[in-house]
């Protein structure tokens, strides 16, 4: 199946849940939904269309909001999916049970956004230190480091 | 009883620190918890204060065995939202420097597990060989490691005749090496009893906790990165996929050695099949906005990079994914039911770059709440003692 | 007397402590890669141990990430005196690209003292023998 029978099959089947499809290249299909419909499209992409393999979920700081981006892929195209949560009220449902997969890029989004996934099995920090100070989300566009001096043993600092 | 037992992170059994905490029953492993940060180093918020070149030099190194694989996942992506097509003369050397990376890193990888199994002289061996690679890759280069050849738009240097002789000197060598390897493999009884039904993942487990690479191909599921998504000048030449059906770590080891026959392929046909012009175009300073999500298979599975531009010369947001990380899942179902004993070999088993992932073992009793630490080299000396004491699997058999 | 045999016997064979703080790995693999026939430091009785019980020499790779911080510090206090740190790679000596990160504490010896120091990104194996076989031509 190519991509523009995949949009026209897709467009058909999901209908209103899914806002808009872009296919800015071969293979590449960019699908934005609301946060509360993201269980129901990734069960039936799952399901019906085959999308099992998830390779990673990014997010982006767009100021007021936040942008999740779940990259899927399967053999024919992939499947990038886009919700927009308010940074105000950064709450998402976990996905893991469709894809347990989710879990290790959910966490991260976490301790990097700040953002609150409901249902995760695990919700530790992953990749944060022990020792970090709370409520520091290192990837939000406003936080920055203060460096502490450094000191060069045996010279000028 | 159940005890925990940490492991990690200063330990000398994988070279980075990483710290893993893990329930036992008795020898039995029940859970098993990975502490990860370690080696967590703030690159993607580095990256947004750099320029796009500066970016190479920074995504390169993400990790040192795999070093290629991310400057190239980047560059690609780069291109794609700039606009510009590399000439074909570039990108053959981009990717054949791609497979050399390919077979290092496979090479080194057959070593580490000799190491874990117990057989070091394999360990040499491989090492020795290993050595031919990266003096072919010091001629191309200039560096053992960290190429920086690629740039945008091309690469930036170029190979002569001589060289080209050099290369396909040196693989015709391996090839005879390697395919030494796989005759001891097939008639070394203990080696392949040692990792046959260690580390068990079967397919549904594999596919539903997203593994990829040679951890995913070795369950069964071929996918592979340069079959579907073929970028640049993999649907010009001429391969096929390595796939294992014994879901264990004999079936990733048999995977691996597969791939390097084929890489020997592939690196023969880019060689002599190298067209001729230029070697790169001109970059623009800024990119157009816009998105782009880059995959590459790099040795270790698949690589994705998410690229975001918002019309400036810095980048707006990069995600880095890198293989590892997505094998985390899968390794945790893997130890659950596994020895002690096993476990530096089925860590060792997904080619664990640690540093690629972000970048940090713990046994601790369930019961008592007591903690323990064990040094890895107690581990594989005890993991070693065991299997020279138990009978040796006789119907263990070499698929190859 | 038994201070000169020892003296002798650690001047011709150090015992090596390998410690990755948060590295790219580059490094490590060349650490390693030393062992190995090309290069082979086990001819001059280098041997890489496994614990800092038994180590002289600690070789420490990589910029240090702040979880890596105390790791490192209550490492060094593990390994008995005399002690020697060699810092391999641009990472231990001062970041190297990853300097300004808010992980990154900015090199080794902002953690503990260095006492020789082995540039490179990475560092050639031939330069860190070179490196170890200076320090112990120092002492």
């Amino acid at each position: 199946m190519t991509d523009t029978e995949l949009i026209e099959k897709l467009k058909a089947d999901l209908g209103g849940k899914v806002a808009e499809i872009a296919h800015p290249a071969p293979r590449r299909l960019f699908l934005k939904v609301a946060p509360q419909d993201l269980i129901a499209v990734t069960t039936r992409l799952r399901d019906v269309y085959g999308v099992v393999f998830l390779s990673t979920i990014s997010g982006v700081d767009n100021g007021e909001t936040f942008e999740i981006v779940y990259h899927f892929s399967t053999p024919e195209t992939d499947f990038n999916l886009r919700t927009e949560i308010p940074r105000a009220d950064p709450h998402i449902a976990s996905i893991t049970p469709v894809i347990p997969g989710a879990i290790l890029y959910e966490r991260e989004l976490q301790d990097m956004f700040g953002m609150i996934i409901d249902g995760l099995p695990d919700p530790r920090p992953l990749v944060l230190p022990d020792d970090w100070p709370a409520g520091n989300y290192p990837l939000r566009k406003d936080w920055k480091r203060v460096r502490p001096e450094e000191v060069i043993p045996g010279g000028k600092s | 009883m159940n005890f925990q037992i940490p492991i990690g992170p200063q330990h000398p059994a994988l070279k980075e620190p990483i710290s893993l905490r893990m329930t036992v029953e008795g020898e039995v492993i029940t859970d098993v918890d990975i502490r990860l940060g370690y080696n967590h180093r703030g690159m993607e918020k580095l990256a947004e204060e750099k320029t796009w070149i500066q970016n190479i030099y920074l995504v390169e190194r993400i990790c040192g065995i795999c070093s290629h694989s991310h400057a190239t996942c980047y560059v690609q992506g780069v291109e794609k939202l700039m606009d510009i097509t590399p000439p074909k003369r570039g990108l053959y050397i981009r990717y054949l420097v791609s497979e050399l990376e390919r077979v290092h890193s496979h090479l080194l990888w057959l070593g580490v597990a000799g190491h874990e199994a117990g057989f070091d002289s394999f360990f040499m061996y491989t090492w020795r060989d290993r050595e031919i690679v990266m003096d072919l890759l010091e001629m191309i280069s200039g560096n053992r490691v960290h190429y920086a050849i690629n740039t945008l738009g091309g690469v930036r240097r170029d190979i002569d005749e001589g060289q080209k002789a050099k290369i396909l000197k040196g693989v015709a060598t391996l090839r005879k090496r390697s395919e030494y390897y796989f005759y001891i493999g097939a008639n070394e009884p203990t080696f392949v009893a040692r990792i046959a039904g260690v580390g068990y993942l079967s397919k549904e487990s594999a596919i539903a906790l997203c593994a990829v690479g040679p951890t995913a191909r070795a369950s069964g599921w071929a996918r592979d990165v340069r079959k579907e998504d073929p970028y640049a000048v993999y649907n010009e030449v001429d391969f096929e996929v390595a796939t294992a059906d014994s879901c264990d770590v004999l079936g990733r080891v048999v995977v691996r050695v597969k791939e390097l026959l084929e890489s020997y392929k592939l690196i023969e046909q880019m060689v002599k099949g190298l067209p001729a012009g230029d070697i790169a175009v001109k970059a623009p300073r800024k990119a157009k906005p816009g998105e782009v999500v880059s995959r590459y298979e790099a040795p270790r599975g698949e690589n994705i990079h998410y690229i975001k531009a918002n019309g400036t010369d810095k980048p707006e947001r990069l995600k880095v994914r890198a293989p590892t990380l997505a094998n985390y899942p899968a390794t945790v179902e893997m130890l659950r039911k596994g020895f002690i004993a096993d476990i530096p070999l089925i860590f060792a088993a997904i080619d664990p770059c640690i540093c690629c992932a972000e970048r940090t073992v713990t046994l601790i009793a369930a019961g008592s709440g007591e903690e323990s630490v064990v040094r890895m080299s107690d581990l594989r000396r005890r993991a070693i003692t065991r299997h020279q004491n138990a009978p040796v699997k006789r119907n263990a058999v070499w698929p190859l | 007397m038994l201070n000169k045999l020892a003296r002798w016997s650690r001047i011709r064979s150090p015992w090596v402590l390998h410690l990755n703080s948060g590295a790219c790995n580059a490094c490590d693999i060349e650490i390693l890669a030393a062992l190995t026939p090309r290069f082979d430091v086990e001819r001059f009785g280098i041997l890489l141990k496994a614990t800092p019980r038994h180590a002289d020499v600690i070789i420490a790779s990589g910029p240090v990430t702040r979880q890596m911080r105390d790791r490192i510090i209550r490492i060094y206090e593990q390994v008995p005196d005399p002690k020697f740190v060699i810092a391999v790679g641009a990472c231990a000596l001062s970041g190297c690209v990853y300097r300004g990160a808010y992980n990154i504490m900015g090199g080794i010896d902002q953690v503990i003292p260095v006492n020789m120091y082995v540039p490179g990104c990475p560092a050639r194996p031939d330069a860190i023998i070179d490196g170890v076989v200076k320090l112990l031509g120092k002492l």
